[in-house]
């Protein structure tokens, strides 16, 4: 067993394969540490697969809108593998005067940053959307907003940076990371197997917080459950992502015909659930039901469409709403990805091709300052 | 880390058999060579298979295929049937119409 | 949310047996089947079942259904059809699909008994329209009165290869072969016995290569396999056929168990839950019985389904412990008696040379599916006699006695080990009343009377198929493999409400035909 890497990726995830797939392709040898058995097996295969800038926090704008103009419409070509990358917009809905303020101010902090979200009626949406309900009022419509397959998007990262040489463990789960006289440098596993490297980055959704602490450091996070659906194929009938201004449910069609859908019941971050996050996360009785009647609500024709499969996921909700995506100064050669907070898929390319850079000291493609570590103070004395 | 773990782990080469074009996965299409394929590309799990190549995720949820899927992986990776994880268990056991689901009944007291 | 004491999932035997031992104790019982009808796979068993008297043997399987049905409502369980359970969640509560909508219930104990699926092998062509898991078969025929196709070959020579091509030909199929792989018929050698008198040729060590048609089965290619199970060039043989039936072994359908949390066992027949000898599982209050925890056949489904409800009772303390413990002791003890003989567990793969009494067995029985006629003559319960007595060509340890009780002249003797092969006494004598003959559930009794007439004799069989013949028709004996031997003249008919739908047919052959003809066909 080689132990020895310059650089040591820990989870599998979305960012972590897609760092290891950016930092394998200059050459650089990399260790991968999956904690559970399965390569994204945590929210990268369990998310709605919306690669949106609209509804973002304005901290994440930056990074969001350089991956889709840059990464995603050439990832499948890169990638060797096709990762359903549709890149047909993102109509977030509305049906009264309360959504439509909420959608007008999510576009008015999106415009200031540059993306172009605009506003529109319920008859416009209709245009774009000839299934929504009469219920629709109003919508927020960014073309460039998107979806991609996240199952496909994480395999195929990791099947090319592992045709690229890097090395993946599953089942090896971090007990600890040591430094060496002040630099980040080992990586302990729970069976006492210490692996080695110049750099370390932590990309191990809420298991980063646990793991972080082993040298001082700390990522206000909660554990917070997410629930989704996914329907038997049915014919083709549009392409673009979906939201609401109520939240109360996401989604689009794949074009393997299948609608994937997700969205929140109310008791997220009370459900019950293993206290090793590492098992398969608990679905709800009530969330299936609650779900299809607020998908019905925004799209009756799809009452006969049938749920074949409902799923659960565990976010790493940052106290924020934002993520952690830093390099950690007092632990010199540690790097932090975490908090993604539920919206981590569509940034992943992004975010791993970000994360090579500050592993191998390169210019950052966008400033990441906004992201820092060292965020976090009372919040009076927030900006 | 049990030996599966180890995604380096050397399987030998991909060499092409006379019915790699034969259907294994009838709901979603997938071939035979398609799921030996995707474990010659570090997918050393019936998890990772079906979520790269959908085996298992159609309408019988894996019911008819699961376990010609788990037979022929194993084979590739030369390892017993029995040392693979089958595919989790998910809701609803069998497919159910979207009004269905949504007519929750008796409990709207609640 | 409605809450009940217990809830059964599968109202199948292990479902509805559970749910009367749980009831009897006092307990609120809710069983959920997603079928329109309850029974589970009973409902399909048109074949008498083996075993003892105690448990239900040479009863036919829906009838079987039928009685634990009855004493489930008389018991006060409640059996909900055509309910779905979608998923089993944290405090063992369950969602229903019932008519348009999903119900919430919640138990505080659960018993799983959601049976088994079939297996499935590929080969070019597998997924042709026609070609059908024999149980698939087996509901189209049975519950539905149709028939799966006009000509059919069965791959698989396990019990299910076998019965379902047995009710295949009373369907009025075409049966143009049984298939298998292995070098060995699987499933009991009667069984196989009473398909190949009809005619039926056996293939062991071939498989199917390929099925025939573009848009659905028009024919099968079959070859012989080498001792690596890989096809011969040379040795094709092909059949037109519109049907190809699949009885390659079943799957445990243990996905509520795994969704529940349950600790699971990656085993060579399928994911089971792990569970104690009363049934329950690493979920404390969630059980499982029957094929869900590996697979077995009804009867110890039934018994099994028995200690798990008597376990839920003893852990919702409807039952103390000693109550417990003597009632499964009970259960276990007739468990231990049904899975012993050449067909027990500890027996799978294995090749026995001899029987318990220590007789040769028959090869030909193995690799063609009949017993030969130089072998026939080993067995204690093939005698001869110059008046009318029975011929049991009962030639393997089963755990099966009805006969012994069936003859009012005590004719028969098994004993105590329910698996010794049966043996004639001659001491006592036979009238021929046929009572032993219609209460075979292997169909492998015979009256012979050798004493007809001058160089004449009479067999009388047992006949399941329809039209029944009458007296005075004339037709061809076949012989064990189903060869026409003699012609032969139906001499009596008998059918009586005891002998419960087994005719018996007697006909009249030449005196050197009296241990050859085993069929009679018109």
């Amino acid at each position: 067993m080689n132990k020895n890497a310059e650089v040591i990726v820990i989870g599998a995830g979305v960012n972590g394969c897609a760092a290891t797939y950016y930092l394998a392709k200059q050459g650089v040898r990399v260790i991968v540490l999956e904690g559970s058995d399965y390569i994204g097996n945590g929210g990268s295969s369990r998310n709605g697969g919306g690669v949106r800038q609209s509804g973002r926090d304005p901290r994440e704008l930056p990074y969001a809108m350089w991956g889709i103009r840059e990464l995603w419409p050439t990832l499948s070509e890169e990638l060797g593998a096709d990762v359903e990358y549709f890149q047909e917009g993102n109509l977030r809905l509305g049906k009264n005067e309360a959504h439509r303020a909420k959608l007008q101010s999510l576009a008015d902090k999106a415009k200031a940053v540059g993306l172009d979200v605009r506003m529109i009626s319920g008859d416009e949406a209709r245009e774009i959307n000839p299934y929504l309900s009469e219920e629709v009022t109003c919508a927020s419509w960014c073309p460039t907003d998107g979806h991609a397959n996240p199952m496909r998007t994480t395999l195929a990262f990791f099947r090319r940076a592992r045709q690229l040489g890097a090395q993946f463990y599953t089942g090896a789960r971090v007990a600890a990371i040591k430094t060496v006289r002040g630099q980040a440098r080992q990586v302990v596993l729970t069976d006492g197997t210490v692996m080695e490297g110049e750099t370390i980055i932590v990309a191990a959704g809420y298991q980063s917080r646990a793991i972080l602490n082993t040298v001082g450091i700390d990522v206000p996070m909660v554990m917070r459950n997410s629930e989704t659906l996914v329907t038997e194929a049915q014919p083709p009938m549009f392409w673009q992502m979906l939201g609401t201004a109520a939240a109360d449910f996401y989604g689009h069609q794949t074009p393997h015909g299948s609608f994937v859908f997700g969205g929140t019941a109310g008791y997220d971050t009370f459900n019950k659930f293993r206290p090793d996050g590492i098992g398969v996360p608990q679905t709800t009785s009530m969330h299936p039901s609650y779900l299809c009647r607020a998908i019905l609500g925004y799209f009756p024709a799809l009452k006969d469409a049938k749920i074949v499969r409902a799923w659960a996921g565990w976010n790493d909700q940052c106290a924020d709403g934002v993520p952690v995506i830093s390099p950690i100064d007092e632990v010199p050669g540690l790097i932090a990805a975490c908090g993604f907070s539920g919206h981590g898929f569509g940034t992943g390319p992004a975010v791993g091709k970000l994360l090579s850079q500050m592993a191998t000291g390169q210019e950052l493609s966008v400033n990441m300052d906004a992201l820092r570590y060292d965020r976090f103070v009372a919040k009076d004395r927030l900006a | 880390m049990n030996e599966l773990s180890n995604r380096f782990r050397d399987i030998g080469e991909f060499v092409p058999e006379p019915d790699d074009d034969r259907i294994i996965c009838r709901c979603e299409e997938v071939t035979k060579g398609e799921i030996r394929q995707a474990v010659h590309d570090g997918m050393y799990t019936i998890t990772e298979v079906r979520r790269y190549l959908r085996t298992g995720m159609g309408l019988c949820q894996g019911q008819t295929c699961g376990r010609l899927v788990k037979g022929i992986i194993a084979k590739e990776l030369g390892v017993s049937p029995t040392e693979l994880e089958s595919a989790t268990a998910r809701a609803p056991m069998r497919p159910v119409e979207m009004e269905i689901l949504a007519n929750e009944k008796g409990g709207e007291e609640a | 949310m409605e809450r009940h004491d217990l809830i059964v999932i599968g109202a199948g035997p292990a479902g509805l047996s559970a749910a009367i031992e749980a009831a009897k104790t006092g307990m609120d019982v809710v069983v959920f089947d997603e079928n329109a009808k309850p029974g589970g796979q009973l409902f399909k068993q048109i074949h008498k079942f083996f075993g003892s008297k105690e448990h239900k043997a040479k009863v036919r399987g829906f009838r079987i259904g039928r009685e634990l049905l009855d004493e489930a409502n008389r018991l006060g369980v409640r059996v909900e059809l055509n309910s779905t359970v979608m998923g089993l969640y944290t405090d063992k509560e369950v969602t229903v699909r019932q008519g348009d909508g999903v119900r919430h219930y919640k138990a505080d104990a659960v018993i799983i008994a959601t049976g088994a699926s079939e297996n499935m092998v590929t080969f070019d062509g597998w997924t042709l329209p026609g070609v059908i898991g024999a149980g698939a078969a087996q509901t189209m025929m049975n519950l539905h009165g149709i028939q799966p196709g006009k000509r059919v070959l069965m791959l698989g020579t396990g019990n299910v290869g076998l019965v379902v091509s047995f009710q295949l030909l009373q369907a009025g199929c075409e049966v143009v072969a049984l298939v298998d792989a292995a070098p060995r018929v699987g499933g009991y050698g009667v069984h196989a016995a009473k398909v190949a008198r009809c005619g039926v040729p056996f293939y062991l060590s071939h498989t199917i290569v390929k099925a025939d048609g573009e848009d659905c089965v028009t024919g099968v290619t079959i070859a012989q396999v080498d001792s690596s199970f890989r096809p011969i060039a040379g040795t094709e043989k092909h059949f037109d056929v519109d049907t190809i039936c699949l009885a390659v072994g079943l799957s445990p359908m243990s996905q509520l168990a795994k969704m529940a949390g349950c600790k699971m066992i990656e085993s060579k027949g399928g994911t089971v839950p792990e569970c104690d000898a009363y049934g329950e599982t690493s979920m404390a209050g969630i059980f499982v019985a029957g094929d869900v925890s590996g697979i077995e056949e009804a009867s110890s489904a039934m018994i099994e389904g028995r200690i798990a409800g008597i376990s839920a009772a003893y852990a919702l303390g409807y039952l103390t412990e000693e109550a417990r413990d003597s009632a499964v002791q009970a259960q276990e003890t007739a468990l231990e008696s049904l899975r012993q003989g050449m067909f027990a567990p500890k027996n799978r793969g294995k090749l026995l040379k001899e029987t318990e009494e220590g007789i040769a067995v028959s090869m030909s029985l193995l690799e063609k599916g009949y017993v030969a006629e130089d072998e026939i003559e080993r067995y204690p319960g093939v005698t001869h006699s110059a008046r009318v007595h029975p011929v049991m060509e009962c030639t393997q340890n089963i755990p099966c006695n009805p006969c012994q009780d069936a003859c009012p002249k005590k004719c028969i003797k098994i004993g105590d080990n329910i698996t010794s092969l049966p043996v004639v006494d001659p001491e006592a004598t036979c009238i021929g009343c046929g009572m032993c003959v219609a209460s075979c559930s292997g169909q492998a009794i015979f009256l012979v009377d050798e004493g007809y007439a001058p160089d004449c004799a009479t067999v009388t069989m047992p006949y399941e198929f329809l039209p029944l013949p009458e007296a005075g028709d004339r037709g061809m004996a076949l012989d064990r493999s189903g060869q026409a031997v003699c012609e032969a003249e139906v001499v009596g008919v008998k059918s009586m409400p005891a002998f419960d739908h087994t005719n018996l047919l007697t006909i009249k052959v030449p005196l050197d035909m009296a241990y050859r003809a085993r069929f009679f066909r018109a």
